[in-house]
Order: C-alpha cells, then sequence, then structure tokens
C-alpha cells in the first residue's frame, strides 16, 4: 500500500509503530482536516485489541480506537462521559471519532478528554518494549505536545468507575451541533457523612491543555456543605486569579468570565 | 498487492494510489461519484456523507487505507433501492430539495437515521441530521419528509 500500513493485531501495529516514521489513524477526523502533507498513515481500525471496552473493579477501560458511538451505546461508561460524548459534533463525526484520537490529537478542546482530566482517568501506553501507565494531566506537556514515544501508541482510557455520579458538564459552542467548544467545563462532587471529599473541576478549550487546580480544590475537602459556602467567595477567588487564559476564537476575558460562571452554578448545585 | 479493495455500490473496485488520500476526492475524481459533494473538507457540513459497512461518515475526513475491505454506498448504489424510492417521493411532494446540494448527503443521513431507529421523533430526525447542513430550505421540510417516509414506507426499514 502507498503511504500506509493496515494494522490488524496489536502486536503487528506495534512493530511498524517501531520501524517506520508513521502517523497513528483511528478515526481520521482530526487528520484528515489537517490533511499533513508526506506522511505515512497507520491505521489502527482493525485492531480489535483497541476496539474494546471492558470494566473491572476499579476502572472502566476504553480502548483507543472505540468510536464515540460505540461509548455512548455502551452501559460500562459513566454517564459524565456520555453527556460530553453526545454533544461532539454530529452523528457521521461520532462515528468515526475515537477516544485515543480525541486524545492523540493534543487539543485541550477535545471534549472526551475533559472529561478524563476530571475524572483523574489514566492512559495505558504500550510499546514493543512493554507498557505504562501515566495519568491524563501528565500525559499533556502543553499545547499538541504529549508524552507519547515515537514507539508508542494509546492502547485505552482507564476511567474510574465510582465517585463520578455526581457531576456538572457544559460546553458553550456556537451553534447546537458540530460546535467546537468555545468554553467547556466538567466539575465531579462527593461527600461523606456530610463532608465534602471530592470537588474536581476542570476547563477546558480555554488555554494550551485542559486546566484543573487540585490544590485549590484540596481546600474544600473535609469540609461541610455550610464550611464550605461561608469560603466560598475566596475559594472562587483563588481561582480567578490562577486562571490565566489565552484569546483564542473568543476573547480571553470572554472566557474567563464564563469558567467563572460555570464553577460558580457548580457549586451552587451541590448546595455550596 | 498494493492497492486498496473495497466494495462501491456493490461492486469490487481497486485503489492504487495512496492511502492518505481522501476518500471524497476519490469517489469524485476516480469513480466519479458526483453525487458526493464537497462542501467544507472538514467534516463540518455533510454534503460528502456516504455509507461504510451501513455507518454513516463524512468521506472527506476518511483517508483511504481505512475503507480496505469495506462496502462503500453513494447515492450512485442507493438510487437503485425501495428505501430511496420512498425517500425520493416524500423530498419530492414536500418540496424538500432546492437547490440539491445538500440533498445526497441528507438522504444518505436519512437512510443511516431509519435503518437504526425505523420510527424517530422529529426530535430524532433533526438529530439524526444534525451534520447535514442545507442553505436554502430551513430543514423543516426536509424533517418533515424524512417522517413521511418513515410513515408511508413503513416496512422498508
Amino acid at each position: 500500500m502507498v503511504n500506509g500500513y493496515i494494522a490488524t493485531s496489536l502486536q503487528e501495529a506495534l512493530e511498524i509503530r517501531a520501524s517506520h516514521d508513521v502517523v497513528p489513524y483511528a478515526g481520521g477526523t482530526d487528520l484528515m482536516v489537517e490533511n499533513r502533507q508526506g506522511v505515512e498513515y497507520l491505521f489502527l481500525n482493525k485492531v480489535s485489541e483497541l476496539k474494546k471496552i471492558t470494566a473491572d473493579d476499579e476502572y472502566v477501560r476504553i480502548g483507543a480506537a472505540v468510536t464515540f458511538t460505540e461509548a455512548l451505546a455502551n452501559a460500562n461508561v459513566p454517564q459524565l462521559m456520555k453527556e460530553a460524548v453526545s454533544r461532539i459534533a454530529a452523528p457521521a463525526i461520532r462515528n468515526a471519532g475515537t477516544f485515543g484520537g480525541n486524545l492523540g490529537n493534543g487539543s485541550a478542546k477535545a471534549d472526551s478528554v475533559l472529561i478524563e482530566f476530571v475524572s483523574d482517568a489514566k492512559l495505558r501506553l504500550v510499546s514493543k518494549k512493554g507498557e505504562r501507565m501515566v495519568d491524563v494531566d501528565k500525559f499533556y506537556l502543553g499545547r499538541k505536545k504529549l508524552d507519547l514515544g515515537s514507539d508508542e501508541l494509546i492502547a485505552e482510557v482507564l476511567l474510574p468507575k465510582k465517585g463520578l455520579e455526581q457531576y456538572s458538564y457544559e460546553k458553550v459552542g456556537g451553534r447546537n451541533a458540530l460546535a467546537i467548544s468555545r468554553v467547556s467545563f466538567a466539575g465531579v462532587f462527593a461527600a461523606e457523612n456530610g463532608r465534602i471529599t471530592n470537588a474536581a473541576a476542570a476547563f477546558g478549550a480555554v488555554a494550551d491543555t485542559v486546566l484543573r487546580y487540585k490544590d485549590i480544590e484540596t481546600t474544600l475537602i473535609g469540609k461541610t456543605i455550610d464550611e464550605a459556602k461561608a469560603m466560598k467567595e475566596d475559594y472562587l477567588k483563588a481561582y480567578a486569579e490562577r486562571m490565566v487564559l489565552t484569546r483564542g476564537r473568543v476573547s480571553a476575558e470572554y472566557r474567563k468570565n464564563v469558567c467563572m460562571n460555570l464553577l460558580r452554578d457548580f457549586l451552587t448545585k451541590f448546595g455550596i | 498487492m498494493n492497492e486498496i479493495r473495497f466494495t462501491l455500490n456493490g461492486k469490487e473496485v481497486a485503489y492504487a494510489g495512496s492511502a492518505t488520500d481522501r476518500l471524497l476526492d476519490v469517489l469524485r475524481n476516480e469513480y466519479r461519484c458526483t453525487s458526493v459533494k464537497c462542501g467544507c473538507k472538514e467534516g463540518e457540513c455533510g454534503a460528502c456523507s456516504v455509507l461504510i459497512d451501513g455507518t454513516l461518515l463524512n468521506s472527506c475526513c476518511v483517508a483511504m487505507g481505512a475503507v480496505e475491505g469495506a462496502s462503500v454506498v453513494t447515492m450512485e448504489g442507493f438510487r437503485e433501492t425501495k428505501r430511496f424510492a420512498a425517500l425520493d417521493k416524500a423530498f419530492g411532494e414536500l418540496s424538500a430539495v432546492q437547490c440539491g446540494f445538500c440533498i445526497p448527503g441528507m438522504v444518505l443521513a436519512a437512510e443511516a437515521l431509519l435503518s437504526r431507529n425505523p420510527h424517530p421523533s422529529e426530535d430524532e430526525i433533526r438529530e439524526g441530521l444534525s451534520g447535514n447542513l442545507c442553505r436554502c430550505t430551513g430543514y423543516n421540510a426536509i424533517v418533515n419528509a424524512v417522517n413521511n417516509a418513515a410513515k408511508e414506507g413503513n416496512g422498508l426499514w
């Protein structure tokens, strides 16, 4: 085949990845828009090991070549992820677009990646030499910069099975369908015996990578709702001071206002 | 064995060009399937929609290497079916076609929807067609046509 390799197993894919300078091709929806010239693709759409969704006690494991449409039809995929994925583009793009591709494209606008950030997802990366696990926030080194070796492939996304039940998800786009996020927000909340155990907040499409400030989140952990309410304005102020946003399709000021409004709504939704 | 082999509208074909070529361009230029329209080359308009193994995809966002072994259906093939006849009649009766540029994609999106969900609600029709832009009709006539085709073509899907 001219300018391409079709792998039919993960092992074959890793052999090709290690011995040739190839661009991994899963769904193609970003790559074909980019339309890079003079490249060779490694087609992964026939690699069955990358097309499975499985679950163990701790994680739901979504294969890198699983499409968004397939995830929407799978009972193991958490509702929060389904909500985000159901709003990606339109049916034909969801039929092609994959979790691995959304990650590998390296954009902070990737709607499934926002959910991976807020839920502390892990990624399993594989190569001929073996495999390693990496936290999704460590995988993103900057805009379009990923911690992925030239011989490695993303194998699967590991989403925690528990703790994602209470959430907020908002996507602000220019239109209902086929919208690229201008600002996206996901928050996950949990409390036990009246005390907050998780208040994760992630912001997409507003900087080079998805943003999360775990040190600010930590200040709510262990607090009662009333205690959290009392410190709400200081909490929001801490975010406002830290958040340095870039201009994109819309101004940095607009993005920041929307982020802060969505964060406030998230706290309010859970009684804070 | 360098060629990419696939089925196009039921006929086996072999493509000897680059695996990185766009399916959209190859369908139009190599196989003269000019029902497949190029609107944006970004997956944002749906004018180039085709069915690959029965699934609706934007052919502008598919590289040739990804269709090896697949069955590709364009309007040139779909128009030979009874389902097409039902959609054709409904679109005609409701004047759902003006300039016509988006229609091959709309009809294939309708086919993809109805083959999964033979009796869709209006919301489901709008969702099913949400990746296909029309700049003439304002969509209502198209949505109504798909609704009528589903009713009158009862049993076809």
